[in-house]
């Protein structure tokens, strides 16, 4: 959220055009910071005083440069060359302008991976933030024992490290030998007996978003439950007084006050799925026949897999402009959200 | 080999990415010291790198022994898996110290030979008996003249039948034509059975077909390689698969290996299969009363004056371009290329060798007998480093396979992918 920090101007208006919040408020209450003491005099301290927030920040920054920023760089100039197996073993350097995006933007096929890749997050994202905010309203309504109980299957799907998760989901969905096709099978449908999940294309993105969706729904379910921690209980008593149903509660008071909840955890779901690698490429590699490929297993399969490092380079870079694309809606309303403030 | 390419994520690979562009300067330090490390080795180590299964393990231990008494220099062998080795190859090749000698797939070879990774062996050629290789053997080895790698091993597709599905049709013995075959299918069609497995994108069959009837896969046009699948000798080998496939009743649509064509011969009523040797073991590990009823021939071929063609998978032994020890490198390769370990090898993991004289080390395993008549007879895919892209899936041969087995002429099936392959071809390299 951005807020003013020096909280010394006081605009008892900028409130007015929100829902849901109290008429205006006086400082240190309605979620505004108390103000921040003015800088106290004390030559040598306030310079250390003044610099002490960026030493702090230093080391995190010095990381983040060193791990992320630089391979971004270097990953920005391999796709503005010609590198393949020859190249790297005799240590040439090609460059070749922007060959290996004109390549990419023309080929149909990372067209079509595009479009996948957007279909697939999309219906990942739904089915998250559905079944996360189903789960969050359970925990919210539950008893404590139950409660306790769900936390703490949330807790270890949530914790569970995403190969061992993506390995059981293999082992479950095995065609000969996995017990979901044993339990298919058991119940009377016995054509399901052997069936090759991974062999077609939408049986295999079906295992590959259940375990995305199962991954996520703790993370969503607990944020909910903790915000809805937050809705003061008279303003659903108030509804209920007012003869609202369930639906008219979660619509009329729930959401709207959970709404920068819910639109900051949707897209950070957005960033999870559509850069999801791991679990795309370790249940079938992007198999069968490429066909579920998604963006980043695209960039892998072409750069590394067949080698040709420079291409793979080109469609990372682009796989990381679409995903500002499509976040670039969230950022507009960050950005209204601070004009309004 | 042809083994599941199959990308893995090697953390290696991907750092390679990043930092290989910083690790510049060449250390190419062949000539001068080929002679040199090799009369004074004490206290040096030969790394060698074999593909998982490659190297049985009584003639790792006695070529150890062998090449560390010679020598004098320690001998360090290190077993590699299949899966995302290319990406390990091309990021080990590229740093200072390689291994000093790698094995190979044979189809890999000129790919690896044009990046510049592996060293001429012209020196050394006449030492490692290359006289009495097998022609069809060294193809591989060879690029533009260059010797880059020694043929080392190899396997080929033979025909596993059910002894007791092809008696219970009243066959006596197997066929040597293809005419025989096709014969012996229908009547073992007639007793219900399924006659093959032969699903519609077993490519590597068809491979076989196209080498038996002369036919290029790809052709030079100007300075470049393009498809030549339109050639009416594709669709002579095409229509020859087409007889076969007649009798299965496998998917026109899918591979050998979806289902695993060994699973489904192991149920017990499936006839033939066109598989490797290791099949075989995999539909015996699959059933175990199958066993008994199992038995091998050689690829029948048109006539029964020679046998049909088919692919050969193998490995070959190379030595890195920047090895640190050439000489000794191309001590070891003597030694195993020797007639000694290359039958002991032979004998001990049931591949062919890479002399018809050392054949006879296979008396007495079955599988082997079928398959070494087919080795003069046999052929690779081509062998040209742009070739490897067009097999990446969705391979459009197999497309171009599944639309004609459904019924489109051959000369439109070809068409309906040729686009695609010369799009592959032209890759960058």
């Amino acid at each position: 959220m951005a807020v003013q920090s020096d909280g010394v101007v006081v605009r008892p208006d900028a409130d007015s055009g929100k829902t849901g919040s109290p008429p205006p408020s006086p400082p240190g209450t309605g979620g505004r910071p108390t103000p921040v003491p003015a800088r106290r005099p004390g030559a040598a301290g306030a310079l250390l005083a003044g610099s002490a927030p960026y030493l702090l920040l230093l080391p995190a920054v010095v990381a983040t440069v060193a791990l992320l920023g630089w391979p971004l760089v270097k990953n920005g100039l391999l796709s503005f060359q010609n590198l393949n197996p020859r190249q790297l073993i005799q240590h040439i350097t090609e460059w070749n302008g922007v060959d290996n995006y004109q390549a990419v933007l023309k080929s149909s096929e990372f067209w079509k991976v595009t479009g996948r890749s957007v279909v697939f997050t999309a219906a990942n994202v739904a089915l998250i933030m559905v079944c996360g905010a189903l789960v969050g309203l359970l925990l919210n309504r539950l008893g404590k024992k139950m409660r306790l109980t769900l936390s703490l299957g949330l807790v270890l799907a949530w914790a569970m490290p995403v190969v061992a998760a993506t390995t059981v989901y293999q082992w479950l969905f095995d065609s000969r030998f996995g017990v979901v096709n044993w339990m298919l099978d058991a119940l009377g449908w016995h054509s399901m007996k052997d069936f090759n999940w991974v062999g077609g294309q939408l049986s295999t993105f079906f295992v590959i978003t259940l375990l995305i969706v199962w991954q996520s729904i703790p993370f969503v379910a607990f944020n909910l439950y903790a915000a809805l921690t937050t809705i003061p209980n008279e303003l659903y008593e108030a509804a209920r007084m007012d003869g609202a149903g369930a639906w008219r509660i979660f619509g009329s008071v729930t959401f709207p006050v959970l709404r920068p909840f819910f639109l900051a955890t949707t897209f950070l779901e957005v960033i999870w799925v559509f850069k999801a690698f791991t679990q795309v490429f370790a249940i079938n590699q992007g198999g069968p026949e490429r066909l579920t490929e998604t963006l980043p297993v695209y960039a892998f399969v072409e750069g590394v897999g067949n080698q040709h490092f420079g291409m793979g380079a080109a469609i990372s870079v682009l796989t990381i402009v679409f995903l500002l694309v499509l976040m670039s809606y969230y950022f507009r309303v960050i950005l209204k959200q601070e004009e309004e403030l | 080999m042809q083994r599941k390419r199959n990308a893995a994520f090697t953390v290696i690979a991907a750092a390679s990415m990043v930092f290989g562009l910083a690790a510049c300067g060449s250390d190419g330090g062949d000539g001068d010291g080929k002679k040199a490390d090799a009369g004074n080795s004490k206290g040096k180590t030969l790394t060698v790198w074999f593909m998982s299964g490659s190297n049985p393990k009584q003639w790792t231990a006695d070529i150890k022994a062998a090449f560390e008494k010679q020598t004098g220099a320690k001998l360090d062998v290190k077993v590699q898996q299949w899966n995302g080795i290319q990406q390990k190859l091309t990021t080990a090749l590229s740093e200072s110290s390689p291994p000093d000698v790698f094995e190979i797939g044979n189809t890999q070879t000129p790919a690896y030979a044009a990046t510049g990774g592996l060293a001429d062996l012209a020196d050394v050629k006449g030492d490692l008996g290359a006289d009495q290789w097998t022609k069809s053997l060294n193809q591989s080895a060879v690029v533009d003249g260059k010797q880059y790698a020694a043929p080392w091993y190899f396997a080929n597709r033979v025909v596993v039948y059910n002894k007791e599905i092809w008696k219970k049709a009243g066959i006596k013995a197997t066929p040597k034509s293809r005419s025989e075959f096709l014969a012996d299918l229908q009547k073992i069609k007639k007793t219900g059975n399924e006659p093959i497995y032969l699903p519609g994108q077993n490519w590597y069959v068809l491979d076989g077909l196209l080498i038996e009837n002369g036919a290029d896969l790809v052709k030079k046009d100007g300075d470049k390689y393009v498809s030549n699948l339109s050639d009416p000798k594709v669709g002579k080998a095409m229509e020859e698969y087409k007889k076969l496939q007649a009798y299965s009743n496998a998917p026109k649509d899918k591979d050998e290996a979806t289902p695993q064509q060994a699973e489904v011969f192991a149920k017990g009523k499936t006839g033939t299969m066109i598989a490797m040797g290791w099949e075989a073991a995999t539909a015996i590990a699959a059933n175990k009363s199958i066993e008994s009823k199992i038995g091998y021939f050689t690829v029948p071929g048109a006539t029964s004056a020679k046998p049909g063609g088919v692919f050969l998978g193998g490995s070959n032994l190379a030595v890195s371009q920047n090895s640190k020890n050439p000489a000794l490198a191309r001590e070891f390769l003597k030694l195993a290329m020797s007639d000694k370990f290359e039958g002991a090898l032979a004998k001990e993991a049931g591949v062919i060798p890479n002399k018809e004289s050392l054949n006879s080390n296979l008396d007495g395993n079955a599988v082997a007998q079928a398959a070494t008549p087919s080795v003069p007879f046999g052929g690779t895919t081509p062998l040209i480093p742009e070739w490897a892209a067009v097999e990446n899936p969705p391979n459009p041969i197999k497309s171009y396979m599944t639309a004609y087995l459904s019924g489109k002429s051959h000369e439109a099936a070809a068409k309906s992918v040729e686009a695609e392959i010369n799009k592959r071809l032209s890759q960058k390299q």
